[in-house]
């Protein structure tokens, strides 16, 4: 089985070992990813910020996965995964499909709206059966995660779990062998997004979730975003205070450990994560 | 803004906000209490929890969004969306770069997006909307 793979200007750019993962545990389940070649922004939280005609970058992506032949596009990031789906929803209204298929004209394309957008969590959740077959290396880990809000968020259009508890994220990590550790920010926002309009807030939004998992082990992240606050920010919140460190680990990299997939494979040094 | 009529100001939003959680004040701020300062619609994680607590149904992030483009954008922001008209991409990369990366890697090449497509694409916005007041 074939999906398109959009990585995301985050993952393209920064975190190849999320999308290195992400490529191996679908492998092992039988499907391989084809990158979209020249995919642009997915539109939201930036571009829709200044306009509303956001929604055509989205749109533009879609159409390449059209082109490439493939009904479902697969993605890394919740927000990419909000933008690409709002951009499909847009497509359901033949005006604006009109507006999309002129505007796209230019470029070679066309779009008719047929292609669905599928997170990295769904993708394991709807094959929850063949991932427990795959767990040879059941982990004892004790994990804290953090639910990709925008993947579930906003329920209606989403359509994917419970939007304001979801659980398909825990099961995953339960199918690993990991605990999952209680500590009732879950599904609260990482703050990552709110980098961009003050910093010292989101560091603060972040710090939270630092304070709230010390029994836990990892973070554990199925998002670029929650990994770039969390992870690669984390220095910029624990400053002098150790106490608050605390490694991650992405989604894949947790699946893949358990399935017995070499380290290198996940973008782990091996035995850092232990 | 407006204050939307179907808000009850009942303040559930406020509750389930991240930014209020770490002390910041967004646009929840606004709908508990139409009267409030203090408050920017800047400040969002986009986690999309307000809307899904919302009895009236609001679409909040709509609203947000539509005062956004009235209002002078925070700095990063700015930067963010001048990257997309220049590069189509939100954060910018040379492709010389990006190929060694993902050869280290292992991973398919990949192209960046061609020059001028975000002015094909958002023929009426080429440049930022609402950036002075």
């Amino acid at each position: 089985m074939r999906f398109a793979f959009y990585p995301g200007c985050l993952v393209l750019q920064r975190m190849p070992e999320y999308e290195a993962a992400t490529r191996a545990v679908l492998r092992a389940l039988g499907i391989e990813l084809e990158i979209i070649q020249q995919a642009a922004c997915c539109g939201s939280p930036v571009a829709e910020s200044f306009t509303a005609e956001w929604v055509y970058l989205a749109v533009y992506n879609l159409a390449l996965v059209e082109r490439m032949g493939h009904g479902t596009v697969a993605t890394v990031c919740g927000g990419c995964t909000n933008s690409l789906t709002r951009g499909a929803c847009a497509l359901q209204n033949a005006d604006v499909r009109a507006e999309a298929n002129r505007r796209l004209e230019p470029l070679g394309l066309s779009v008719t709206g047929q292609v669905e957008v599928k997170h990295l969590v769904r993708l394991l959740a709807e094959r929850e059966d063949e991932v427990r077959a795959r767990i040879v290396r059941p982990l004892s880990l004790r994990v804290a995660l953090t639910n990709p809000c925008q993947v579930f968020r906003p329920g209606g259009v989403m359509k994917f779990d419970d939007p304001v508890e979801p659980q398909s994220l825990r099961r995953l990590v339960e199918l690993t062998g990991a605990e999952v550790v209680e500590y009732g920010g879950e599904d609260e926002c990482c703050g990552a997004t709110l980098y961009l309009a003050d910093p010292d807030l989101a560091l603060a939004a972040g710090r939270r979730k630092l304070e709230a998992t010390q029994e836990a082990d990892f973070l554990l992240h199925g998002c670029g975003n929650c990994q770039l606050l969390l992870r690669r920010f984390q220095r910029l919140i624990v400053r002098d205070e150790p106490g608050l460190r605390r490694q991650s680990l992405l989604l894949p990299q947790l699946v893949g450990l358990a399935m017995g997939l070499p380290e290198e494979e996940l973008g782990l040094r091996e035995g850092t994560w232990r | 803004m407006n204050h939307p009529e179907d808000c009850l100001q009942c303040g559930n939003c406020v509750t389930v906000c991240p930014v209020e959680m770490a002390g910041g004040h967004a646009i929840v701020t606004f709908l508990a209490d139409p009267d409030a300062t203090g408050y920017s619609v800047w400040l969002c994680t986009s986690c999309w929890r307000c809307q899904e607590s919302c009895p009236g149904e609001v679409d909040i992030h709509r609203l947000m969004m539509e005062q956004r483009r009235r209002e002078q954008a925070p700095a990063g922001y700015r930067a963010a969306f001048e990257s997309i008209l220049a590069c189509g991409l939100a954060l910018e990369v040379a492709q010389e770069e990006l190929d060694q990366v993902r050869a280290a890697w292992g991973l398919e090449s990949v192209r960046l997006p061609p020059s001028g497509l975000v002015q094909t694409l958002l023929r009426g916005s080429g440049r930022p909307e609402g950036r002075e007041k």
